[in-house]
């Protein structure tokens, strides 16, 4: 590497940068810790609605997330359905953005049951608890055809009754009486896509809607919950931390003055406190502050030899 | 054989596969993208018969027999009148008979557009409802929103009716950002006025804020994807793997 030292700075070869970047999200990985934090409203809003839902309510369930978002969307996914679970929810679930996302839902789904196995817990079953609708392809005419006919769009569904051929989903304890999507309570969209503004376009005003994003949707997705098209939402690896914070506190529980979370605008929402729900989001948090650290120091060690390679020129 | 452990291994080299393309361009990378990519392509042809064409339109077309708790219905052979409507779309690649593609492709086109209205409304509809906001303060007893803390339902009611001037500077900035940035589009040709000029560069870098907030996000997105991969490789595979199995435990 030849030249000055501003030269240098400029020009570090990709493959060390690359390397110091792999180690900063590995090595903070290994030594687990806990950053400060204060959940934003638009999260509150919507562990509130989820903890508002009454006992059995029947959820319908967007679910167009597959690997490539894991990192966000598994977390916001397990926390959700930990919720729904306590809520004892029934929960439809289907898909329109990918036709992985059916099967990425169901193996969560059955990793959380083998995880309340392992604490002798009731298991979340399917058919009983949830059903996997399957996936539709055309995401805006699938939720066009929902928000319009429910009956005809889920019509023809099969899934799986526990030891049993596939039966026709509104068989199903979670989808019986139900004939549109105003007969949900809720519908919870948790996407990696732009599946949420059809869902916005199409169902908003019929069903109240609640949203699990992934970081780089949360801008737009802050337009609908200021304008109250959605009741609240779940951004990003922030938003997944968030909600397992509200999980184990609460939001002015026990009570406002003594609670660690509070808010001015919403009541006493009860926390489950539970070692198990410090998940995704606690895990990695931390570390994606050192990775941002280590871009701004990357950023001003360019620019720093920016300035030097330039002052070296004119002398 | 510890197949869960095989099968996260076989996750692990993907992913080092895929990720050896940061050093240069490789055959090792080459083969896992193919292979990602015949995999994704076989699991959709699989998953559009399985999961779509079979439940909405084959079983339909020849009707299902009973089975538990369901009675068995008859075919509707009206359904395959969709099969020529559907290849239609393939004459896009005829250059004497492509026309006819365009008729399945207008009739879609011809169903969204009908519905954009609508659409267009239940999305900006509300955003427009909710720009407009109150700028000038209702009270002075305090600048900023007070603690409601121990407040009656009708003492939190009158302190949420009133609007504070903490509340009000807030509107006033989201106003002023709304009219500068709309200005900025509306007045894209040659603007002369001074007044209008300043208000369009300030439209123009609070877009610029905007747009550095989304790729902050998309920033932090993309990390916590490289988070999850090093969580992957490091944690669930070599500690919760590869060191129990190898220790026994």
């Amino acid at each position: 590497m030849k030249g000055n030292l501003g030269e240098k700075l400029q020009s570090l070869p990709k493959p060390i940068l690359y390397l110091i970047l792999i180690l900063a999200t590995s090595i903070p990985l290994f030594f687990p810790t806990e950053v400060p934090n204060e959940p934003v409203e638009s999260t509150k809003d919507f562990y509130a609605t989820l903890m508002a839902l009454p006992e059995g309510s029947k959820v319908l369930l967007m679910s167009d997330w597959t690997g490539s978002t894991r990192g966000e969307s598994k977390g916001a996914f397990r926390s959700i359905f930990k919720i729904l679970i306590r809520r004892k929810a029934k929960v439809a679930i289907y898909s329109a953005a990918d036709p992985q996302a059916p099967r990425v839902a169901q193996d969560a789904i059955n990793e959380l049951n083998m995880e309340r196995k392992r604490k002798n817990l009731p298991t979340f079953d399917r058919w009983n608890d949830w059903v996997n609708i399957g996936y539709f392809p055309n995401a805006e005419a699938a939720i066009n055809g929902i928000a319009n006919d429910l009956k005809g769009a889920f019509g023809g569904r099969k899934d799986f009754p526990p030891n049993s051929p596939p039966r026709d989903v509104f068989q199903s304890p979670v989808l019986q009486g139900v004939t549109k999507v105003e007969d949900f309570p809720l519908m919870l969209v948790i996407t990696a896509s732009k599946t949420s503004n059809f869902a916005v376009e199409r169902v908003s005003g019929r069903t109240p809607l609640a949203f699990a994003v992934t970081g780089v949707m949360v801008p737009e997705t802050q337009v609908f919950y200021q304008s109250k098209q959605i009741v609240g939402y779940c951004g990003g690896l922030k938003g997944v931390y968030d909600l397992e914070q509200l999980m184990e506190s609460g939001v002015n529980f026990p009570d406002k003055a003594t609670g660690k979370i509070k808010s001015d605008k919403l009541g006493t929402i009860e926390g489950f406190p539970d070692p198990d729900n410090k998940g995704q989001g606690t895990r990695y948090y931390p570390t994606l502050h050192y990775a941002l650290a280590l871009m701004i120091i990357m950023i001003i060690l360019g620019n720093v030899g920016m300035f030097l390679a330039k002052r070296g020129d004119k002398s | 054989m510890n197949y869960d452990l095989l099968r996260i291994t076989a996750g692990v080299i993907a992913t080092i596969g895929l990720y050896s393309v940061l050093w240069k361009e490789n055959k090792f990378y080459r083969f896992f993208e193919h292979v990602f990519l015949g995999l994704a392509a076989g699991w959709t042809m699989v998953a559009l018969w399985t999961e779509t064409l079979k439940a909405n339109w084959w079983d339909k077309m020849v009707g299902t027999p009973a089975e538990t708790g369901s009675v068995a219905t008859n075919g509707m052979y009206a359904y395959a009148l969709l099969i020529p409507f559907g290849l239609m779309g393939y004459f896009v690649f005829s250059k004497k008979h492509n026309w006819i593609s365009r008729i399945p492709i207008g009739i879609i086109l011809g169903l969204w557009s009908g519905q954009q209205i609508q659409v267009w409304w239940n999305t900006y509809g509300p955003q427009i409802d909710a720009t407009l906001k109150p700028i000038l303060p209702t009270t002075w007893d305090s600048l900023i929103v007070p603690s409601t803390n121990g407040l009656t339902p009708e003492q939190l009611s009158q302190v949420q009716s009133q609007i504070y001037f903490s509340q009000a500077v807030n509107n006033f900035l989201f106003t002023i950002t709304v009219v500068s940035v709309l200005s900025y589009f509306l007045f894209s040709f040659e603007v002369k006025n001074k007044a209008v000029k300043g208000i369009n560069t300030m439209g123009r870098y609070l877009l610029m804020i905007g747009f550095g907030a989304i790729f902050g996000s998309t920033v932090m997105m993309r990390f916590t994807l490289l988070i999850d991969r090093m969580h992957f490789i490091w944690i669930e595979w070599l500690r919760d793997g590869v060191f129990p199995f190898i220790s026994g435990r």
